[in-house]
């Protein structure tokens, strides 16, 4: 890529600073946190904190009642997938926009890694928490060349609030958005 | 009667330095595909080993949610019931994939006094066959004593 392109690379993908990463407005969790999917996730790790599960031993601790794992935040807004052609649509589980990473794609940078997830809790979420999320690109990285190859670091900042508008926690997540050092596969 | 549940360490007897159990996570096709399914991941990566190596991977990997689940867990099998968390920080690296197993270790780096809080950093780290797949802090609380 000519200096001006790379130039010009640089200055759309900083436009996108501050911009939602999808199709703009709240994501909406189908449902509000609840006993049968922290049930599911705590038999999924095998995590036998009584917190989670057992109401009358949670009452005589600091949360005084049952709390959803923490680790669960992202859980309580991901979409309904549509399990139907998930392959032919690249294994994306639904349509989503994503400004900044449809401009890497359509100059060359295809290939995606994560690099970093930074969970921040205000609080535990209770059961009847109903959560919403706002994701907002945070930065992006000069083109740099690491072992996998060449490509920006992408961060963006999820926001989720309670139905009060409260936030309850954040997670900040960075990806690798690459060109492949060696061509393998389909990834090139 | 249900066995007795574990109790928090007292956060004064926790010092900078003190190492956490460590902890081994047996990966099978089975622990991710559970993990991915329950954190509502699906992505086929997490659960489809056809359309993972179409990609170039060598088998379906562990999602991040499930990735934080375990870090979450390894904390508070160690800092009990009455911990909270309230930050995990952590860097990607190797994939989790099945047949293999992944070995939780960490170590006390921080603690502090915030008002009836006590605070304690942790350094972790996750590796297996392919090396460290997850290096980071979580900093809890137990209420101070």
């Amino acid at each position: 890529m000519t200096d001006e392109a790379s130039a010009q690379l640089q200055a759309r993908l900083e436009e996108c600073i501050g911009q939602p990463t999808g199709k703009g407005g709240p994501s909406f969790g189908p449902d509000e946190v609840n006993l049968p999917m922290i049930r599911h996730w705590v038999d999924a790790m095998s995590d036998h904190n009584p917190v989670y599960l057992d109401d009358e031993f949670a009452a005589t601790t600091r949360f005084g009642g049952i709390v959803a794992p923490p680790a669960m935040l992202q859980t309580w807004t991901m979409g309904r997938p549509t399990i139907q052609g998930l392959r032919e649509r690249g294994g994306a589980p639904s349509e989503v926009g994503s400004s900044m990473l449809s401009i890497l794609d359509e100059a060359g940078y295809k290939s995606i890694v994560a690099t970093n997830s930074e969970l921040e809790f205000e609080r535990y979420l209770r059961l009847g928490d109903q959560l919403h999320a706002t994701t907002v690109f945070e930065s992006v990285s000069d083109e740099k060349t690491t072992g996998r190859g060449t490509g920006y670091f992408v961060t963006w900042v999820t926001t989720y609030f309670d139905a009060d508008d409260v936030v309850v926690g954040r997670q900040r997540f960075r990806v690798f958005k690459f060109k492949p050092a060696t061509a393998t596969g389909q990834t090139s | 009667m249900s066995t007795p549940y574990p109790t928090s360490p007292r956060w004064s007897d926790i010092k900078e330095g003190d190492e956490l159990p460590p902890f081994d996570l047996v990966l099978t096709a089975s622990v991710i595909v559970a993990g991915a399914i329950a954190s509502r991941d699906f992505m086929p990566v997490h659960h489809d080993r056809s359309f993972a190596n179409a990609q170039g991977a060598p088998d379906i990997f562990m999602n991040i949610l499930t990735t934080n689940g375990y870090v979450s867990r390894f904390i508070t099998d160690w800092a009990g019931p009455e911990a909270m968390l309230e930050k995990i920080s952590i860097r990607l690296g190797a994939p989790a994939c099945p047949d293999d197993t992944m070995r939780f270790t960490g170590s006390v780096i921080r603690t502090e006094r915030r008002g009836d809080q006590g605070v304690v950093e942790v350094a972790l780290q996750g590796v297996n066959r392919f090396g460290a797949h997850v290096t980071g802090t979580a900093v809890l609380t137990l209420p101070a004593d």
